[in-house]
């Protein structure tokens, strides 16, 4: 089921967690995983290929949806048909990489993502509510980087003009949506993370910072094309 | 000439005269000396003449005339750091995709180089 999958993992010094979600997954799966080193100042990349993971490093730090991107232009580039995306601190779990995978390896949807809505703050969940208005976007868990693309979509992700999409949520989610790509929810169960904290919602700078530029994303964005 | 005549004229002239220089000496591309020397000649020609700007004033009805070299700078920055804008982002996304492109082809190459070992 797994065999022309490709996991990408981006990860900016995440070497406390990393080694574990790869072998998870290379456990469950037995699937091929790519590990995007996000200019990490840590061993992030030689812990990952110790674990069995290729792994991609960046000169420059781009963010986490640089980096995925990195990932998918490799995915592509070598000839891989689907590609799923995984944090690094262990939040995701490998169990559920079937369950995810299979509406879209059944061709029953372009994307799917890992929706855990119990999850986070109060402050998250007021926030997303916000964001799901503002965007019009249909889903339950914007957020979530636990997802599943067919080769349709790593197509369109690929691209120049899916670059700029900060954050790796509402930007990729509208783009999606704006090109006719169907988009389903599995329900997950999400651990806490097992190093690290949120970066986005790590202080209310940050927060605001991160709810202006979503909104301005979402609400510019709307609409089909 | 009054003293406001000569400070005008000055700073007009003297920007002018800079931005010429910059451009003769290649610390300004060509490109955007497309923006700044008309900046300058404007600037240059409102300064010695800011009879031009009440001229303006009556013509347009507008109450204040020495409002107008203001009111145009103003538009004239706006416009000119919104451009900048754009353009930057432009030059993000060939940076991230340079950036991207590397890190690929440095993964072929070394597992290139490490022919005979694990290739994936």
């Amino acid at each position: 089921m797994f065999h022309s999958v490709l996991i990408l993992i981006p990860a900016h010094n995440e070497a406390g967690s990393v080694s574990a979600v790869i072998r998870e997954v290379i456990h469950r799966t037995g699937c091929r995983v790519v590990v995007i080193d996000d200019a990490s100042t840590d061993n992030t990349a030689i812990i990952a290929r110790e674990a069995g993971a290729m792994v991609l490093t960046l000169a420059v730090q781009l963010g986490a949806w640089g980096a995925l991107q990195a990932g998918m232009r490799f995915a592509l580039q070598q000839g891989y048909r689907f590609v799923i995306t995984m944090d690094a601190d262990g939040q995701h779990e490998a169990r559920d990489l079937t369950r995810l995978f299979a509406p879209v390896y059944n061709g029953l949807s372009d994307v799917s993502i890992g929706a855990c809505t119990s999850r986070g703050s109060k402050m998250r969940k007021i926030a997303w509510v916000f964001l799901k208005w503002i965007s019009g976007l249909g889903m339950e868990d914007i957020t979530s980087g636990f997802r599943a693309y067919n080769t349709a979509a790593v197509q369109l992700l690929a691209g120049r003009d899916a670059t700029l999409l900060e954050y790796q949520d509402i930007g990729v989610l509208a783009h999606l949506k704006r090109n006719a790509l169907a988009i389903t929810e599995i329900q997950v169960e999400m651990c806490s993370r097992t190093s690290g904290r949120s970066r986005v919602y790590s202080s209310w700078l940050m927060v605001a910072y991160y709810m202006v530029q979503a909104s301005i994303l979402g609400f510019s964005k709307r609409g089909r094309k | 000439m009054s003293h406001v005549n000569w400070i005008s004229a000055t700073i007009g002239l003297l920007t002018a005269g800079l931005i010429f220089y910059l451009v003769r000496r290649d610390h300004l591309h060509t490109r955007y000396a497309l923006w700044w020397v008309p900046v300058a000649m404007v600037m240059a020609i409102l300064g010695v003449f800011p009879q031009i700007a009440d001229w303006i004033g009556r013509t347009l009805g507008i109450s204040y005339p020495p409002v107008i070299p203001l009111l145009l700078g103003l538009v004239a920055m706006v416009v000119k750091i919104l451009v900048m804008d754009i353009e930057r982002s432009r030059n993000e996304v060939k940076l991230t995709r340079l950036v991207q492109r590397v890190a690929i082809l440095e993964k072929r190459l070394e597992d290139r180089l490490s022919k005979g070992g694990k290739t994936d």
